[in-house]
């Protein structure tokens, strides 16, 4: 008895944290290139 | 130019040990956080006795009960480090206030999700006008609004005062919604649903109150994760800022 | 006692500026009539359900007319580049946010002078409740409302985009206020025996008014500094 409402809210939260944490790490990503190409310029 | 240019190496030689250096917490923190995080699922689904009348659909109280607590913790940090900044006018407060604010976002939406699924199985309607709920949506619009003060253009220590102002009044404001929206309720619809979304319904079972407080530990760890991974990238994103604004004055020069 | 002399005196200013230029009463009134309009559209004024929604009616007046009035009040300041002049002028900046305040508080007072009437005459809506707590609670709605509201105008007038930020900002922190003033003026207009709860939600009203017209004179330092 009510496991679609269980499985769709757990979905759904462990969706939003995921997602949370992804775009920590696309902004992580895009900061090292950000990096590397300040390296490159300095050579 | 070299002597500019040596520099500007070792700010970014010094963004590059943050780098290496942190992830030691960083990675004890994340461990510990996915560890907990399966600890307390274990607990959910297999250890905590299900509920007779709700059946299943109660077990969302879990996770529900536990992102508005983070959520709720993460605000009032930010409260405390916007009080902090307005104090001490230290970037590292604005930075916490600033992340925190955001991971408290992100868990009122799981509230805000999680929330009207339960409400449909348990009440057979999405989303109910009672103080606890609107008083997290407004929260919720509330902290919007300063994350998009923080998204204004400007210098940082403009932004983060303002942002540090509304942080506190924001925060003074949630009591006050939750005293009105309730106290309409009660005046105009008698309560129905008890007390709400969380309502313990008549003393909690012990493997279910057990449960939730490995539910809630495992948020807390999580909330320490994220926040200090968040805080980190910042501190490294105002780094290479710094190096950069360096090599567009060596530019110029 | 200097702090209230120099608040007046900026907000004879600003009143003296609005006198000659007539430019943010009028488009308020105007904006005020516009939106009776549009709700002469969404509910009947003939049917008789109307009246219940007319508490409401009045609230959407005001806070939609204030917001026009509000965005300008610091922008205004901006765009004449005059509000360095402020800062550094020899006064604190508690008071310029008083005189701000009195000076958009009297012209919300103006507009809902001219506006109210108009929403009655127009939907033929009959007084039956009391006249002075009526007033009592939409001088104290609008209080509390224009109080906030200029706070956090002069912290949205830093953003480039203020006219769009400062909405999002305010609504949510006023909604203890929408909700006590709309309650209150329902009992006030439609049910005057539950006086008593009126009362109760205009205590609300007072108490957040109070509080948050402190925690702006607190806080106003930290939004207007130079």
């Amino acid at each position: 008895m009510g496991y679609e409402f269980m499985y769709g809210a757990y979905s759904v939260a462990w969706v939003v944290i995921f997602a949370y944490v992804l775009i920590i790490g696309k902004r992580h990503t895009k900061l090292k290139k950000e990096i590397e190409f300040l390296k490159q310029l300095e050579k | 130019m070299s002597m500019n240019l040596e520099r500007g190496k070792a700010v970014l030689s010094g963004a590059q040990l943050t780098d290496t250096k942190k992830p030691n917490l960083s990675k004890i923190l994340f461990g510990a956080a996915v560890i907990t995080m399966l600890v307390s699922l274990y607990f959910i689904f297999i250890f905590a006795a299900e509920e007779k009348t709700m059946g299943a659909a109660q077990k969302i109280f879990y996770f529900h009960v536990s992102s508005a607590w983070l959520a709720f913790m993460a605000f009032f940090v930010t409260f405390v480090f916007s009080i902090l900044f307005l104090i001490k006018r230290k970037r590292i407060f604005d930075t916490y206030a600033y992340v925190s604010a955001e991971i408290g976002v992100v868990f009122t939406i799981i509230v805000l999700t999680t929330g009207p699924i339960w409400a449909k199985s348990a009440w057979n309607t999405w989303w109910v006008w009672e103080p606890r709920l609107i008083t997290t949506l407004i929260l919720f619009f509330i902290y919007i609004a300063y994350i998009m003060i923080r998204q204004m253009d400007g210098v940082w220590d403009k932004k983060a005062r303002l942002a540090s102002v509304f942080g506190i009044i924001g925060f003074a404001d949630v009591p006050i919604v939750f005293f009105a929206i309730r106290w309409w309720q009660t005046k105009f619809h008698p309560i129905v649903f008890g007390e709400g979304p969380s309502q313990k319904g008549g003393g909690i079972e012990d493997t279910m109150l057990v449960a939730l407080l490995v539910t809630i530990t495992a948020f807390t760890i999580l909330y320490s994760y994220l926040l200090h991974k968040g805080v980190s990238f910042e501190k490294m994103k105002i780094m290479v800022e710094r190096y950069k604004e360096k090599l567009r004055e060596d530019l110029e020069n | 006692m200097n702090l209230f002399r120099t608040a007046l005196f900026l907000a004879k200013k600003d009143l003296y500026s609005e006198l000659k230029t007539k430019q943010i009463l009028t488009t308020q009134i105007i904006f005020a009539g516009l939106v009776i309009v549009v709700f002469s559209f969404a509910f009947d004024p003939a049917n008789n359900t109307t009246k219940a929604v007319i508490p409401g009616v009045i609230w959407v007046i005001i806070v939609f007319a204030g917001i026009l009035g509000l965005n300008r009040s610091f922008i205004s300041e901006q765009r004449n580049d005059t509000m360095q002049g402020l800062l550094v002028a020899p006064m604190e900046s508690a008071s310029i946010y008083l005189g701000k305040f009195l000076a958009n508080f009297t012209m919300m007072l103006i507009v809902e002078l001219v506006s109210i009437p108009f929403l009655f005459l127009l939907f033929d809506f009959k007084f039956l409740g009391s006249l002075p707590y009526f007033i009592l609670v939409v001088f104290l709605g609008s209080f509390g409302f224009i109080a906030i509201g200029t706070f956090l105008a002069a912290l949205a007038a830093n953003s480039k985009s203020s006219e769009m930020l400062l909405p999002l900002l305010l609504f949510p922190i006023t909604t203890p206020i929408l909700i006590g003033v709309v309650q209150a003026t329902r009992i006030i207009l439609t049910n005057m025996e539950k006086l008593a709860s009126a009362i109760a939600w205009i205590q609300l009203v007072t108490a957040y008014d109070v509080i948050f017209f402190v925690v702006c004179f607190l806080l106003i330092d930290y939004v207007l500094e130079v």
